[in-house]
């Protein structure tokens, strides 16, 4: 169309379904096109964001479909095209940022450039390394490094190798916020750069703003919105938004007291109290408090000696599989709380319906997502 | 009579024990490594069995194998045959044999260690390597492999000494041929039935400083596997 003021340089059309045991099937199926640039995936744990960059790196085999990245096909379930990993020039930067321990940060971004030679891939290595100002690092090893810094390498080996694609997979999530504005600065830096399509995996509302200029919105394994990131998140309504940064749990509530010298504040709702961080509200002032399923740990036994100023004990009311993980629903003092695990952690705390559990979470686990005056 | 007799001993059983051991040691690294590898990292029909297999001969009484071993490697078989035929020889009760029977022994435990060491290994970072260009052996050799280290070395200690220490095996298909197959822990079991307590205790002195130095040295690598 002539309003796309973009080359589609990715366009990805998927069926994918994944089963395991004791779960239902979940199903993936998507289909859009983008341009260079950072493009936001958005959406709640197992919404499927993380297949799509599974999908088109190669770890995982659609069930049908086709990805095309600047022309080049990936995989088309109909042609029969299935590129290999080594084949699809896909610049990946895992969660974890899965970088090699044995191996020095040079060595790290050297080892994509072995088709060069000797004196053009050290230089090559050095000359990204100082843009991501490492070069004083060249030597250490990843451990020695701070996170920051660390997932700077995993953004230099990935970059250095002159990918087709950028996949970023969550990359500031471990990361403390002063640590993540410096990242979100050097990221919209390197980025302007690259004439390449950039997918960015996250459930952070503020690094979508920040940082894209296209967000496709997931839920369940489908798009439930796509565009201009500010006019979408802002047609999402902040209820949906809240539920599909992650924010499963949303109370509705009054603030009965604050504590300015600890820096918290007493949130009540029903029978039940928590203690939030502080933040410019007046006492009996009614607000929307989110908590992330995520941020929710569950302990089969009362918990002693932990920092988390929120213990709940309540009773396992529901458990539903959602993606690869799990949401376990917990009724506490007649709050229905929703906490995501993974199926290794319900494995192994053998979860039932009816189960007496904690729930425990920290004070910064809680947000205000809304208030009324 | 003194209880060690050091003039008499005889060194050729330890030197053909060490020679033997360090070749089927290199032997069990080789196939160690690449069931090891298969067993982490692919999944086939028979899997499951194949570990099984594998893991025989650390349950089987020696003489059951060694008698399996006859049966399959002995010269009236195929596999015995086609040896005599290519290489002019027969396999059984050789220095051959002897090796086969060390490496037998000390395979089943470089597999399970080569297996779990591999499954500590992140696919993760493997995938991360392909995804930089790597070729699968390139994958093996620069990530996987060095980050197994430690555990796939301290393994190949263990097998070095379990290929040294085997009895059973070795005396049903290598036989026991002074100066020819008869490995040190053979030639103790001869001196004791020859009465011959002084030449077996030295040799027993020998072979357990040896063993003790190599257990240290497993652990020492094994420990710092897990730092």
């Amino acid at each position: 169309m002539l309003r796309s003021h973009f080359v589609t340089m990715l366009f990805i059309n998927l069926l994918i379904k994944r089963s395991s045991e004791n779960s239902p099937v979940f199903t993936l199926s998507v289909e859009f096109q983008t341009g260079s640039g950072i493009t936001a995936l958005f959406g709640p744990s197992g919404a499927g964001k993380s297949t799509i960059l599974q999908a088109i790196a190669g770890l995982l085999h659609p069930e049908k479909g086709c990805i095309v990245v600047s022309a080049e096909t990936f995989f088309d379930s109909e042609k029969k095209i299935d590129l290999s990993l080594q084949k699809r020039r896909v610049g990946y930067v895992f969660q974890d940022l899965a970088l090699f321990s044995h191996l020095s940060v040079e060595a790290n971004v050297i080892y994509g450039l072995n088709r060069l030679n000797r004196h053009e891939r050290r230089s090559k290595a050095l000359e990204i390394l100082e843009r991501f100002g490492l070069e004083s690092f060249i030597r250490r090893k990843p451990h020695e490094l701070s996170g920051g810094q660390q997932q700077r390498v995993a953004l230099a080996r990935a970059v250095v190798i002159e990918p087709r694609i950028l996949l970023l997979d969550e990359p500031l999530s471990a990361l403390d916020a002063a640590t993540k504005r410096d990242l979100i600065e050097d990221l919209k830096k390197i980025t302007r750069d690259l004439q390449i399509p950039i997918l960015y995996v996250t459930h952070n509302r503020d690094e979508v703003l920040a940082l894209s200029s296209k967000v496709i919105v997931l839920d369940h394994g489908k798009i439930v919105a796509q565009g201009e990131p500010l006019s979408v998140l802002e047609n999402l309504g902040a209820p949906t938004l809240a539920r599909l940064s992650g924010a499963e749990n949303l109370f509705e509530g009054v603030i009965i007291e604050k504590r300015p010298e600890r820096g918290t504040m007493t949130f009540q709702t029903h029978q039940c109290q928590l203690e939030i961080p502080f933040a410019g509200y007046n006492v009996e002032n009614k607000v929307r408090l989110a908590i992330r399923a995520g941020d929710i740990l569950l302990s089969l036994a009362e918990p002693v000696g932990l920092s988390a100023r929120n213990r709940l004990h309540g009773r396992v009311t529901q458990l539903t599989p959602q993606g690869y993980d799990l949401l376990v629903q917990t009724e506490c003092n007649g709050m229905l709380f929703t906490a995501l695990i993974t199926r290794e952690a319900q494995q192994e705390l053998k979860l039932k319906l009816g189960q007496e559990v904690w729930l425990v979470f920290k004070t910064h686990a809680c947000y205000i997502v809304e208030s009324e005056p | 009579m003194n209880i060690f007799d050091w003039s008499s001993i005889d060194w050729f059983p330890i030197w053909l024990s060490f020679r033997v051991a360090t070749l089927a040691t290199l032997i069990a690294l080789i196939l160690g490594l690449s069931c090891g590898w298969l067993l982490a990292r692919k999944n086939f029909l028979g899997k499951e069995w194949l570990d099984s297999f594998i893991a025989l001969p650390l349950v089987l009484p020696p003489t059951v194998l060694g008698y399996y071993l006859l049966v399959v490697l002995g010269n009236r078989s195929p596999v015995g045959q086609f040896f005599e035929n290519t290489f002019g020889f027969r396999l059984t009760f050789t220095v051959t044999a002897a090796v086969i029977a060390a490496t037998i022994h000390a395979l089943p435990l470089m597999v399970k260690s080569v297996r779990a060491a591999f499954e500590q290994v992140p696919t993760q970072l493997e995938n991360a390597a392909r995804l930089l260009g790597a070729s699968e052996w390139r994958v093996f050799f620069t990530v996987t492999l060095p980050l197994a280290g430690r555990t796939v070395l301290a393994a190949t200690v263990l097998a070095f000494a379990r290929a040294l220490g085997d009895f059973g095996v070795t005396i049903m298909i290598a036989g026991n041929i002074p100066g020819r197959t008869q490995t040190a822990a053979v030639a103790i079991y001869d001196y004791v039935q020859a009465g011959k307590d002084a030449q077996a205790a030295a040799l027993v002195v020998v072979v357990s400083v040896l063993a003790l130095v190599i257990m240290y040295a497993t652990n020492r690598l094994s420990h710092r596997a897990l730092a």
